[in-house]
């Protein structure tokens, strides 16, 4: 064999060598096409998360913050058959109207204690306000350790006017000044901006803070929080599927 | 074989014998390197050739934000704002979060999701809310971040949320081999998800599990796109990139809070610039008994645990 002849085998051995290659290549199965994803549940998987305790803020403020509404029961008074028409801000949310400012201020969610099988029918003053039944007169809690006798802060003779310990008198609005003469570290924390929920900006220069009162989020009759239902938990993988929302709910 | 090897000049029968094999062997090759046609995983050659983020010019960075918010669009269908927000003077960025206060209710981890368009299948959460037994022991060994009870707290048990601690060592920017990752001024640990390579050197490194690979593309539903969007925060990511919480760079660089502490119904997340002496971390900082979480590994993270009384 001469130098030639070996170049002519070298290069039909390479040829067969790609050639293989090729048809290697070409007969692997090509990458499967993209399954489609299971749906998303988390919509689904997030109803139910509101509070079912003792919340402090009333449904018009909960929907214009743009907080989960979701829990809201509306139909436990409302009919579902014929619901009422609803308003949408420019912001797509919903605009409640106004006999449903203190909707939550009995701090109960409707349906902890009405079926929503089974609505309320709900009734009316001349000036159309609703009527507060005889039941839910007493739905304020009483668990605040020794202050359990409503004149240690109330007035005795004007239930909205507001007095310490030591008698000094407050408005109504100034309930926060009434607990911290119980609960001094706690209202200098609040002071600070370390104690309760703090939002908007915290460089003072850019824009506003939004703070809370005492009220806003204590049950002043009951100011110890009770439980709320987590949101879901993490799902490890998307091979492993979302748990279904009754999961999560009722586990 | 005597044809060929004819000094004189190439016969017929050797010229095509030789053409032959040419051709088939150009054609073996091609055919053998075809699959490389499916490599499209840049959407654009600008795109591919995009410089490091630190060495993009003003112009050059007006033209990648532009490319990325119509990448968007046609993706999501939705017209993104995507900014690069730069850090502020005099600031650096601190967080504190009170491990008497939280009820590990997770509101803070899926506000993330939703400001921060993370993944919502496969599932990508920046914040892990830890369950830890109120034992003494603090032992991150029996802690539990699938709980699913009917109602928290549950007696007996603390909650300690976990995200990226933006360290002021931070082992995950030391390991990163084509520095797709640093620390800016104002202590936020970035990425550059343009420059990232998909190696998870970083999330190898992180010792508090902040990193999180993006394993295939990113799936999130058009109508919950956040269309307020930064280039070094919460724009959408790629397939085969880290992503770690950023303080929510798109927020904080503007002066506001993060989600998380929006969102946190306790009030146990504190955010704020630890330079400024009237800022509440400040005040957390010099009154509070604070844990800082493997204090041990000299990371000096920039996230603060802290209790009351």
């Amino acid at each position: 064999m001469n130098d030639d002849s070996r170049t002519s085998l070298v290069l039909a051995v390479l040829t067969v060598g790609f050639a293989a290659l090729a048809v290697a290549l070409f007969r692997t199965p090509a990458r499967p096409a993209l399954t489609p994803r299971p749906p998303l549940t988390q919509p689904q998987s997030l109803a139910g998360v509101t509070p079912p305790g003792t919340i402090r803020i009333s449904a018009a403020q909960l929907i214009s913050s743009g907080g989960d509404a979701s829990g809201l029961a509306c139909y436990s008074c409302h009919d579902q058959k014929s619901p009422p028409v609803v308003k949408y801000d420019a912001n797509h949310r919903v605009i409640l109207p106004k006999e449903h400012a203190d909707l939550i201020i009995s701090m109960r969610n409707c349906v902890e204690c009405h079926s929503p099988a089974d609505p309320v029918k709900l009734e009316y003053t001349a000036d159309s306000t609703v009527i507060m039944p005889e039941a839910h007169r007493n739905l304020a809690a009483m668990a605040h350790g020794r202050n359990e006798n409503c004149y240690t802060c109330h007035e005795q003779n004007q239930l909205d006017r507001l007095h310490t310990p030591e008698g000094v008198e407050l408005k109504f609005e100034e309930a926060t000044l009434l607990c911290a003469g119980c609960h001094g570290p706690t209202y200098r924390d609040w002071n600070a901006g370390i104690h309760g929920r703090t939002s908007g900006y915290w460089d003072r220069k850019a824009g506003p803070i939004t703070r809370q009162q005492c009220t806003s989020c204590h049950d002043p009759h009951a100011p110890r929080f009770t439980g709320i239902i987590p949101m879901p938990g993490p799902h490890r993988s998307s091979r492993e599927p979302s748990p279904p929302a009754s999961t999560v709910k009722s586990d | 074989m005597s044809d060929l090897s004819n000094p004189e000049g190439i016969s017929r029968r050797s010229f095509l014998r030789a053409s032959t094999v040419l051709a088939a062997g150009t054609a073996a090759v091609a055919a053998g390197l075809a699959p490389l046609r499916k490599l499209g995983q840049f959407s654009s050659v600008d795109e591919f050739l995009q410089k490091h983020y630190k060495e993009l010019t003003p112009e050059e960075m007006k033209a990648v934000l532009a490319r990325i918010e119509a990448e968007v669009e046609r993706q999501y269908g939705i017209r993104p704002h995507v900014r690069d927000y730069k850090p502020l003077n005099g600031v650096e960025f601190v967080y504190a979060l009170n491990l008497t206060r939280c009820v590990g209710c997770r509101k803070c981890v899926h506000a993330c999701v939703a400001e921060n368009n993370q993944s919502r299948n496969p599932e990508i959460q920046y914040i892990r809310v830890l369950k830890m037994p109120n034992d003494g022991t603090f032992d991150l060994e029996k802690s539990d971040p699938n709980y699913a009870p009917k109602s928290v707290p549950e007696p007996g048990s603390f909650y300690m949320p976990v995200q990226c601690h933006h360290c002021k060592n931070p082992p995950c920017v030391k390991v990163c081999p084509v520095k797709a990752t640093w620390q800016e001024p104002d202590g936020i640990t970035v990425i550059d998800y343009n420059w990232c390579i998909g190696c998870r050197y970083c999330e190898a490194a992180c010792p508090y599990f902040a990193r999180r690979f993006n394993w295939s593309a990113p799936s999130i539903p058009g109508d919950q796109i956040n269309p307020n969007m930064s280039y070094l925060g919460n724009r959408p990511r790629y397939k085969g990139v880290m992503e770690k919480c950023h303080f929510c760079i798109q927020r904080t660089r503007v002066g506001r809070y993060p989600a998380c502490v929006e969102v946190c119904p306790t009030g146990s997340r504190k955010f704020g610039n630890i330079l400024d002496p009237d800022s509440e971390v400040s005040y957390i900082l010099k009154n509070k008994r604070v844990l800082i979480l493997k204090e041990e590994l000299g990371t000096l993270p920039r996230f603060f645990y802290y209790f009351d009384v």
